[in-house]
């Protein structure tokens, strides 16, 4: 294993546990009083209290066992359908993200130049002074577009949206277009809803289109799975490479890059021209059945064998079995499809396979597309309406980009805007728990786009990449000790509590954005006294206290009306394999075939993925995850290698288009010869990340920003490069 | 009197899928330094050309054997057997001869080889978490498995599941659980798709090493006892003069990378 924490390190840490303690004490300890009055500790302090993760956005149910005003271990809780009892490693090491050594606890102000990393302590009277007052004199001066927003799906979202919108500003950025635009895209535009829950209880054939779903855990979902492969379902995984779950498939299909469409298309061929599919049934709800076949006939087996290189014959097998299992079958919408400009083609197609074996219209079927309102149900506090916002976006939604949904923006293309300064130019970034730096393609671009900047605030909770380069640095609580808004899921409303205190300066989201909203002169839209009062209001419409919920770790909700009528929120009310939509705004109303790019002489595709000890960018400096992960390296096909003279633990060279990274190589054969792959999230800039600062490499420094024009998704395997000795 | 049944692991290499949730499980429950580990991952890892590849890997604690080598080559009583099975390990008895670990045929106990003796070095291994199974709950490592590769249950009842496991899926598995028979039985039973040398265990024969190992030692110790008592007496003063120090130290141990 590499290298890890020293001894020394460990004791340091807790001394400065301890530090924060002494300092707890001059305070109410209103934690620790609130869960011994619910129950959940004992008079010295020792107990267990219900709460959610979020080491990534699965959020499964937690529970936190607390020992001296420390948390101390945390397992799944067996009553969170996300969880049932597990957590993945993630999950796991959550409370070292809470006593990371580098975590930020007090307010800091920038006083070196960017980058340098030279901040000074404030307090928080004067830092959110500086920033209400830096984001006012952008607003007066250049208006409240010349600001821009950004921040990643989290629970207090809602309220960062919704300082977004009182200040006025049209410019948000979220880490969708970089992660799920065509998957959400493409089944809303099919089936009225973003993304359709999976159900595995009686299923048969699982196709997975690159969803690695043995290390992109999602816990509950990956133990279905994996108990749906132990029953005997059959699992076709299409992956370039060999991962964790093409090992548990049935069958891996190193499919030739970007042509997944192509051999979903030739499925989709072989199950209308033979007459697979219970037409008669499924006609009743699909638009597009009476062409089909026609529109169909062109992508035949052979010609997808030409494409993806998968043999013709495995193809029609695959589609035949496919069309067998019936609704018993399930095509999977994938997660982050963000991979070539084709991508929302791919997706459309997994949206048709899935449509034609009525799995969606069965009852008992594997998918359910069920729209259900995030929060319906559930109080929100009152406010004014948001000021009406006529500047353009810069991300170019939906001038340019005209069926990506608003919430999910083209966050990719803000920068093309900021450093041209057209439509018009922006001057100021208020940014909450993400990392652009990071997230985005082309890194270079990126640093640039921010010394546009005339000011530049991030919130987290250590010093992300992203706020190394800001000026001003908000601290925010952990998961682990703060509230957030409540989340819904299914017939129960569940609750993040804190289950220890704030540690340092630390406040909550909700604080924060309350704070600085009253400082901008947006008061009237918060409406909310504390994180405690927010959730109050919340839970008014069920008539539970918040005492109760806090016990519990949840809120029963009311049982939605099911008419059991088979509807679809699309503008026919059915499921649109065949889309008017589509149409009207100047594209293939069916599922169609897009060549992509391939690479030249010497070059690789360049692939992204997940490991299992990871989430994204978020996760390398937790010491636990740090600890069991392997050393981040390159893939390369170990024929491939040795050809070009490189052997295992080589340092290598990788350049693209926009930028070069050094590595160490992995020579494998768990790898088309054709690709390359790039162990994610490494290659951190930030020198406050101490434990994962200096290892492994970027690819947000090699990535060149490529759009899919209708989903607005950034292709995130579509760069190509070249690979040499270092 | 009712007979106390001993209580085990199982462990599937075909559900594993190498996350490292129950290392990561592991070194919270039990407080392990960061860098130490009492699990670890071994196997061949991929193997084949592509495209035709396997993958043969899986996680592994101490095997908690029905007659634990370990115990019985401890000169001073810091390994003892819980009437359910799990094999507890005392630092505050050990002396650090790491005869443990050549009585071991798994090669669990560790070693701070940074430390040594007179810096209070110990061996660390796997407890079975006996806090948590006698609070009613799972082993931490088990209890978090996200794809129920590692079960805990009475061992009885666990070598029948396994056994109809594999009936159940005959060109699934190899025909043999591991555990149930090797070293005289141990209890982390294990099931894989490929050979158990691929995962990286041993061939062992039925009859445990403290068989052995006890009736040569018998015949030693009247030849030993000299020198036996002479290295005692050193090695006692030593520890002595060690359990005054307070600073608790634990073993090294490396994680081996498995290929990916």
């Amino acid at each position: 294993m590499t290298k890890t924490i020293s001894r020394r390190d460990f004791l340091k840490l807790g001394a400065a546990a301890s530090a924060a303690l002494v300092v707890g004490q001059m305070l109410p300890p209103l934690v620790a009083q609130a869960a011994r009055e619910a129950g959940h500790l004992n008079a010295a302090g020792d107990g267990y209290i219900p709460s959610m993760c979020e080491m990534c956005v699965w959020r499964c149910g937690l529970i936190a066992k607390v020992k001296d005003g420390r948390v101390v271990k945390l397992d799944g809780n067996p009553e969170h359908p996300h969880s049932r009892g597990k957590l993945c490693p993630r999950g796991q090491s959550g409370l070292m993200n809470t006593y990371d050594p580098d975590r930020v606890l007090n307010p800091l102000i920038r006083v070196g130049k960017r980058g340098e990393g030279l901040f000074r302590k404030a307090s928080w009277d004067e830092a959110l002074d500086l920033v209400a007052g830096k984001m006012t004199d952008i607003k007066e001066k250049y208006g409240p577009e010349a600001m821009v927003f950004s921040s990643t799906h989290n629970l207090s979202q809602v309220q960062f949206e919704n300082l977004l919108y009182a200040f006025g500003s049209p410019n948000y950025g979220t880490q969708r277009s970089l992660c799920f635009n065509a998957m959400i895209t493409a089944f809303s535009l099919t089936y009225g809803v973003e993304e359709p829950s999976r159900k595995y209880d009686d299923v048969e054939f699982i196709l997975m289109v690159g969803r690695n779903m043995m290390e992109a855990i999602s816990t509950s979902e990956t133990s279905e799975l994996s108990h749906a492969i132990d029953r005997g379902a059959k699992l076709v995984y299409l992956d370039p490479r060999y991962t964790k779950t093409a090992s548990k498939a049935t069958e891996w299909i190193p499919i030739r890059p970007g042509t997944d469409s192509a051999f979903l298309l030739a499925m989709i061929n072989v199950i209308v021209s033979n007459e697979l599919a219970d037409c008669e049934f499924v006609k009743q709800y699909v638009v597009g059945c009476d062409g089909i076949q026609d529109e169909m006939r062109r992508y035949t087996p052979e010609w997808a064998d030409q494409i993806t290189g998968v043999p013709a014959a495995t193809i029609e097998r695959i589609a035949r079995e496919y069309a067998a299992a019936k609704h018993n079958a399930l095509a999977h919408p994938g997660w982050r499809t963000s991979n070539f400009i084709n991508s929302f083609q791919t997706e459309r197609a997994i949206a048709t396979l899935n449509a034609l074996s009525g799995n969606v219209l069965t009852p008992g079927g594997c998918l359910t597309a069920e729209v259900s309102a995030e929060g319906a149900g559930l109080g929100i506090p009152h406010q004014p309406p948001y000021p009406r916002i006529s500047a353009p976006r810069l991300d170019g939604v939906p001038w340019k980009y005209p069926l990506v949904p608003l919430k999910l923006g083209v966050f990719q293309e803000l920068r093309d805007a900021i450093l041209t300064g057209e439509p018009y130019q922006a001057h100021g970034w208020f940014i909450s728990r993400q990392n652009p730096v990071m997230s985005l393609p082309d890194r270079t671009k990126t640093l640039e786009a921010f010394g546009k900047m005339d000011f530049i605030a991030t919130v987290d909770i250590i010093l992300n990449d992203t706020a190394w380069f800001s000026d001003v640095i908000l601290p925010e609580a952990s998961y682990l000790e703060r509230y957030d808004p409540l989340l819904p899921v299914g017939d129960k409303a569940f609750l993040r509590q804190p289950v220890i205190e704030p540690q340092g300066e630390a406040r909550s989201a909700l604080w924060i954005y309350k704070q600085l909203g009253e400082r901008l002169g947006l008061g009237d839209y918060f409406q909310y006294e504390d994180e405690e009062d927010y959730i109050r209001q919340q839970l008014k419409p069920l008539g539970v206290s918040l005492e109760e919920v806090k016990e519990k770790g949840y809120a029963e909700m009311p049982e939605e009306d099911k008419n059991g009528e088979i509807t679809f929120n699309t503008p026919s009310g059915k499921i649109e394999v065949y889309s008017e939509t589509l149409k009207n705004a100047g594209f293939s109303p069916w599922p169609t075939w897009e060549e992509p790019p391939i690479p030249g002489k010497n070059e690789f595709y360049l692939l992204t993925g997940k490991v299992a000890q990871h989430t994204q960018f978020g996760t390398q400096n937790n010491p636990l995850l740090h600890k069991y992960s392997d050393e981040p390296r390159l893939w390369m096909n170990a024929k491939t290698a040795s050809k070009l003279g490189l052997s295992n633990d080589d340092w290598v060279e990788i350049t693209s288009q926009v930028g070069a990274a050094h590595s160490k190589l992995l020579a494998t054969e768990a790898i088309r010869p054709d690709c390359v792959y790039l162990t994610p999230g490494y290659g951190h800039l930030s020198k406050g990340l101490k434990t994962a600062y200096g290892i492994g490499a970027s690819d947000s420094a090699l990535h060149v920003t490529y759009t899919d024009p209708i989903s607005g998704g950034q292709a995130l395997s579509q760069t190509f490069v070249t690979v040499k000795k270092a | 009197m009712t007979e106390i049944k001993h209580k085990a692991f199982l462990f599937d290499a075909t559900r594993c899928i190498d996350c490292r949730a129950c290392m990561v499980a592991c070194s919270v429950e039990n407080n392990i330094p960061m860098d130490k580990t009492r699990i670890w991952v071994a196997g061949v890892g991929i193997k084949g050309e592509f495209p035709n590849l396997d993958r043969a890997s899986m996680v592994y604690h101490c095997m908690h054997c029905e007659h634990p080598g370990c115990l019985s080559a401890c000169p001073v009583g810091a390994y003892t057997q819980r009437e359910d099975g799990p094999v507890i390990y005392n630092p505050d008895v050990c002396i650090g001869c790491r005869y443990c670990m050549n009585a071991c045929p798994f090669g669990v106990p560790h070693f701070d080889y940074d430390k040594g003796i007179v810096d209070g070095a110990f061996i660390d291994k796997c407890t079975f978490c006996p806090q948590r199974i006698d609070n009613g709950q799972q082993p931490a490592c088990v209890a978090t498995c996200p794809t129920d590769a590692l079960e805990y249950g009475e061992r009885d009842e666990l070598l029948k599941k396994a056994h109809e496991r594999i009936a159940a899926h005959p060109n699934r598995y190899v025909n043999h659980v591991y555990g149930e028979f090797e070293n005289g039985g141990t209890s982390y039973l294990i099931l894989s798709h490929v050979p158990f040398s691929e995962l990286g265990l041993p061939n062992l024969p039925e009859t445990p090493v403290n068989a052995v190992s006890e009736a040569a030692i018998g015949l030693t110790l009247p030849v030993a006892l000299g020198w036996g008592a002479a290295l005692t007496a050193v090695t006692a003063g030593v520890h002595l003069y060690n359990r005054k120090k307070e600073e608790v130290a634990t073993v090294e141990s490396t994680t081996e990378e498995v290929g990916i």
